[in-house]
Order: structure tokens, then C-alpha cells, then sequence
């Protein structure tokens, strides 16, 4: 409870910054600037509890803050790091991480690079999905980007090569982004709780991540699309409680694991529209094949903001979620096949509507309902956990999300 | 009866003072140290957008907006975003580590101010707005062809075969030039072969002045039998 009046009383310390721009000063002749952001949330759901939280009692536990620190060394190098910490009903308890932290190097327009942590380009908004203030929702299309999975996607330790090239003729231009590092996941992340359902804990979990980034912002005024691909290999290790055997070592290591994701969006005065499809697969052996999981995962979204005033916006979004699991090995009974995406069990279909107002430049207020078909309860985490629902699941849920921002 | 002849003029007036308000709403001011002396609104977007900190002579730069006003909105007409997306798009740079917050200020006065005393700093005013101690950077349109000087000329050859024959015409080259002003490219657009061979040769050893950035012209030379 104290916690959560922290997080309001964070969002009140940095609304009473709001007339201020950046922090700034002089070091060495360079221009470092200092930015922060914080944001408070509510959430009350008439059913299934949601993301962790009791939210069917009404949660404020839905907080997160961060700083940043950057400096534009010369016309092509620029260094900074930023920290972030957050609070998402069991997930994250306040356990602050660097969010990144790299050297930028931009030789061309068409050419450059970052090394050490950095957030890693997927689909439209994976490097941004922390930032309520940059979005209309308080909450983005969780088919796509899950808040309880954060960890698996956000970021890697390693390098980037990027850049962007126009086009001749009048074909507008490209963007691209490859990278290659390490991911590690905490242990306050939706995969992890999610195991715990099942004896396990884990200990470590991660691994090499690579992929890359194109997308095409079209001769078409507003009109961007793109597609992304990531490549995983994954290792997990900790402990499992097995009944007469006691607590035991675990192992998990991915035999496949990639994500696919497609995405277009058109902007055209105070209209936008984005849609993106994603397919994840993860294919793991557990305990050297003692078990064997492959989960398809497939989500996909249709977004629109209208923004009718200087403060008021209006968006709307269908999320369509869907997962199918199968089980190998001699323990694969304790996993049953789940392949029917119309039961609930195997979907979430969410139905949404949000008004963003705003406040000033830097502060926000949002109200967001959910109207959700489906649970998706398998052994791939999606939102809704068994530990905040022990009596099981109900087949619909709707959630009031309200939410308040700022940033400097 | 009245209304149907005044309401044709009434238009046309609104009309052009639209078109009017939008050209002369705002003009682009930079530092005198800027080595600029137009700029392309792809330039402008690639500067605004922070996907370059440099012109492409290399020269540094760093934007400057206003916060609001007339001439901001005039500018992000050039730009092809909203207020809200810009800011959005600056956001997104700093809090993922891509970029820096640029400045942005209150008034035209301010902004002059700014532009005067920063090394490379370029921003907007109201067209209106008196420019003292910065330089006005006139926009090109989308396809001017920019001005180039040419420094050093070298004369063709005209082919002796063909001189003897009477044979002339014009041959079109399409230059490719630096931004030193050397010949890059040279290729040919119409006219006798023989005659574009000659002409491509003493092109190739021409010298315009230095620029901002490479440009492309079209080239004719004439060739007459009779000179």
C-alpha cells in the first residue's frame, strides 16, 4: 500500500516540474541533458484477476518511473543510459534496471552503431512499450506486446548496426535495424511467475538474441510498413519441487524460438491507424527432454487514435490473441494438448476504447475499458496467472484502466 | 444578383491570400557561420527529424523550434507532422536513447537570438519577423534545380569525319556534380554518338565552385559545322 502511494506521489513530484523542458547543464563544453518520466495506474476488472493483480478488488499496483541521462559528444557520438523501475502487481516489485545504456556511433546517415544495453527495434512499438506518454493507450494490444513479458523483448546486451537510405525516384525511403546480444530475464517477469505454478523456480533465464529490422516509409505521405524478425537460444536453470523427490535441479533450453511480426501504419493529419501481426514460436526441452514443449503463439491488432482537440484523443484497437501448445516426451501427460483456439482457454479477443487527455505538454490522463473474450491459461504466460486465480478462470473479462503520466 | 458576382472575386481573393499566408508565413533564418545558401525541404525534415546533425557539406547543425504560433504551424507544414507527432517523434528519441531533446523557445525574438550566438543553429520565424545578426535561408522548391557556377570550361573537340560531312546538333548530358565541384558522372540524354563522345570527354574536365551538396544539371552543347 505504501508502495503504491509512492508512485502517486512520484507522478505529483514530476507534474510539479511540468513547466520545465529538459534539465540541462555544461560539462566540458557539451550539452547533457537529464529527462524522467513516471506513471500511476488503476486498474478494476469484473471478473478474472488481470496482470498479476487482485484487480477485481481494484489494484493500484501498476507503476513505473525512469531517468535518463545523454550527451551529444560531437556530430556523430552520443553516449547515455537511462534506469526504469516498475511495479506490476507481482511482476517487476521494484527491482530498478538499467533500461539502456550505450555509445552511439553515426558515421553516415545510412550507417551506424550502438554498443551495450540497448533496446532492441520490433513491430512499431516494442522499443517504446514502457512510455505511456508516447501512446494513446494506457495499455498497448497485449497479443502483441504482452506487459507481463517485457523482459523477453525489450532490450540486449550487445550491438546494433542501423540506418536510413532514401530512396531514388521518389520511392521514399528505408530504415533498418540488425542486432545481436544477450537477453537475461528477470525473475519479476510474467515467465517466471508463471512457473512457479508449477513448482519450479527459476534461477536464470536467457540467452542469444538476434534479429533485425526493415521498414519502408512509402511514397505515401504517413504510410510506413515494415516487418521484424528475432532469433533466440535460450537457456533456463533453477530448482523444481517434484512431490517424493523433493526440491530438484531444473533445466530448459530452446530447441527453436523466433518471432515474426509484420506491421503498417498510415498517419494523415490528426488520423492514425496501425495494425501488426505477430507469431512467436517456442520449441524447449525441459530437463533434457523429460518434457518437451512447442507453443504457437499468434497475435494480432487493428489500432486508430483520433486526436479531436490539442488535449483530447480518442483510440480504439481490436487485439486478437491466440495460443496452441503440444507436449513430447515421457511427462507430456502433465501438459495436455491444447490446439482448439475457440475455447477460451486458448484466446484472448479484447475489445477496447480509450480518451487520452492532456493535461499540458507533459502531463496526460487516460481512461481505458477492456472488453475481453478468452483467458489463454496454458503454460505460456498471457496475462492472466493461476496464483491470483485459484478458483479458475472465467470466460469473459472487462477491466476499467485509468492512468496518469508525466515526463520531462 | 449582387452576391453572384461579388461571391467569384470574394474567392479568388481568399484564395491567393491562402496561398500567400503560407509561403510568406514563415522563412527559415541559421547562423551567419552556416554554409547554406538554400536548402531542399528533404534537408529540412533530415536536420528537424535529427536523422543528421550535419548538412551534407558537413557543416553542424542544431534545429531550433518555437513552441507554438503561426510560423510553427506554417513550418510543420514543411515537415509532414503534426505538433503532437513531432513531439512524439523527439520523445521517442530521447527516452530509447536515439537522439536529444531539441530547443525550443518562446518567441521569434528569442529564436533570432538563439541563431545568432550558436554555432550552427537554424530555426524559423514569421515571415515578417525582422532577421538581424542571422541569415534567411530561402526554401527551394521541390525540383528546383540548384545554381551552380562553372569555374573551369573546356571546349569539345568537334570530330573531323563530321565537321567535313556537315554534321552538327545538340548532344544533352545529364552532370553528376560534387560538392567540390568536380564531374562525377556524366550521362548522356540525346544527340549524335559520335558528337556526345566528344562532348562527355571535355565535360569530364570541367570545374563548377563548391556547393552544399552534390547536384545533378542538364547540360547542352551544341555542335555547328559552320563555327
Amino acid at each position: 500500500m505504501q508502495r503504491r502511494f509512492l508512485g502517486l506521489v512520484l507522478v505529483c513530484f514530476f507534474a510539479g516540474h511540468v513547466t520545465m523542458q529538459a534539465q540541462e547543464f555544461k560539462l566540458f563544453d557539451r550539452t547533457v541533458q537529464i529527462h524522467g518520466f513516471a506513471s500511476q495506474g488503476f486498474i478494476y476488472t469484473d471478473q478474472n484477476n488481470w496482470l498479476t493483480m487482485h484487480s477485481s478488488q481494484g489494484s493500484g499496483a501498476f507503476t513505473d518511473f525512469g531517468a535518463n541521462v545523454s550527451v551529444q559528444i560531437n556530430d556523430k557520438f552520443h553516449v547515455g543510459a537511462q534506469v526504469y523501475d516498475r511495479n506490476l502487481g507481482n511482476l517487476g516489485e521494484w527491482h530498478p534496471a538499467i533500461d539502456w545504456a550505450f555509445a552511439d556511433y553515426r558515421f553516415k546517415s545510412w550507417f551506424g552503431i550502438r554498443g551495450g544495453k540497448v533496446k532492441t527495434v520490433l513491430g512499431l512499438y516494442n522499443d517504446t512499450q514502457d512510455l505511456d506518454f508516447l501512446h494513446t493507450f494506457t495499455l498497448l494490444p497485449q497479443s502483441v506486446y504482452p506487459a507481463d513479458l517485457r523482459d523477453s523483448t525489450i532490450g540486449h546486451l550487445g550491438g546494433d548496426v542501423y540506418g536510413q537510405i532514401s530512396l531514388k525516384r521518389h520511392l521514399g525511403g528505408v530504415s533498418y535495424t540488425a542486432y545481436a546480444g544477450h537477453r537475461h530475464d528477470t525473475n519479476y517477469t510474467g515467465y517466471a511467475h508463471l512457473l512457479v505454478k508449477y513448482g519450479i523456480t527459476h534461477a536464470n533465464y536467457g540467452g542469444l538474441q538476434y534479429g533485425g529490422d526493415l521498414r519502408w516509409n512509402t511514397p505515401l505521405r504517413g504510410f510506413l510498413i515494415g516487418a521484424s524478425r528475432m532469433n533466440e537460444d535460450l537457456t533456463a536453470t533453477g530448482t523444481s519441487f517434484t512431490p517424493g523427490l523433493g526440491i530438484v535441479p531444473f533445466t530448459a533450453a530452446s530447441r527453436a524460438s523466433w518471432t515474426d511480426q509484420f506491421y503498417g501504419e498510415y498517419t494523415v493529419r490528426k488520423l492514425r491507424i496501425d495494425a501488426e501481426y505477430r507469431r512467436h514460436i517456442y520449441d524447449q526441452a525441459i530437463d533434457k527432454g523429460v518434457l518437451c514443449t512447442i507453443s504457437d503463439v499468434r497475435g494480432w491488432y487493428v489500432a486508430g487514435a483520433y486526436r479531436f482537440t490539442r488535449r483530447l484523443e480518442l483510440g480504439s484497437y481490436y487485439s486478437h490473441y491466440a495460443i496452441t501448445s503440444v507436449g513430447g516426451g515421457p511427462f507430456a501427460a502433465l501438459f495436455p494438448d491444447q490446439t482448439d483456439t475457440s475455447l477460451p482457454a486458448n484466446h484472448i479477443y479484447d475489445k477496447v476504447v480509450t480518451a487520452r487527455v492532456d493535461l499540458n505538454r507533459f502531463w496526460n490522463a487516460k481512461v481505458e475499458g477492456h472488453f475481453m473474450d478468452g483467458y489463454g491459461d496454458s503454460s505460456y504466460p498471457n496475462g492472466f496467472y493461476f496464483q491470483v486465480n485459484p478458483q479458475g478462470f472465467k470466460p469473459n473479462t472487462k477491466a476499467l484502466v485509468l492512468k496518469t503520466s508525466v515526463n520531462f | 444578383m449582387k452576391y453572384q458576382k461579388i461571391l467569384p472575386v470574394f474567392a479568388a481573393v481568399v484564395l491567393l491570400g491562402a496561398v500567400h499566408a503560407l509561403a510568406g508565413d514563415v522563412k527559415i533564418i541559421a547562423n551567419p557561420g552556416l554554409q547554406a545558401d538554400s536548402i531542399t525541404v528533404t534537408e529540412l525534415r533530415t536536420i528537424f527529424l535529427e536523422e543528421k546533425r550535419t548538412f551534407n557539406n558537413g557543416s553542424h547543425v542544431e534545429p531550433v523550434l518555437a513552441k507554438g504560433g503561426e510560423a510553427h504551424d506554417a513550418f510543420l507544414q514543411y515537415i509532414g507532422k503534426s505538433d503532437d507527432a513531432l513531439r512524439t517523434h523527439y520523445r521517442t528519441l530521447v527516452f530509447t536513447g536515439g537522439g536529444t531533446m531539441p530547443k525550443f523557445l518562446d518567441s521569434d525574438a528569442e529564436i533570432v537570438s538563439y541563431v545568432a550566438k550558436t554555432r550552427g543553429a537554424i530555426g524559423y520565424v514569421s515571415g515578417d519577423f525582422p532577421t538581424e545578426g542571422v541569415k534567411v535561408v530561402p526554401i527551394l522548391p521541390p525540383g528546383a534545380q540548384v545554381e551552380r557556377k562553372l569555374v573551369t570550361r573546356i571546349e569539345p573537340e568537334y570530330p573531323v569525319s563530321l565537321r567535313g560531312l556537315q554534321i552538327g546538333g545538340t548532344v544533352r548530358l545529364l552532370v553528376t556534380i560534387s560538392a567540390k565541384g568536380s564531374i562525377e558522372e556524366v550521362k548522356l540524354l540525346g544527340g549524335n554518338p559520335i558528337l556526345a563522345e566528344s562532348a562527355t570527354k571535355a565535360v569530364k574536365q570541367w570545374v563548377y565552385a563548391a556547393g552544399r551538396s552534390q547536384t545533378k544539371l542538364e547540360v547542352s552543347i551544341p555542335f555547328d559545322p559552320n563555327r
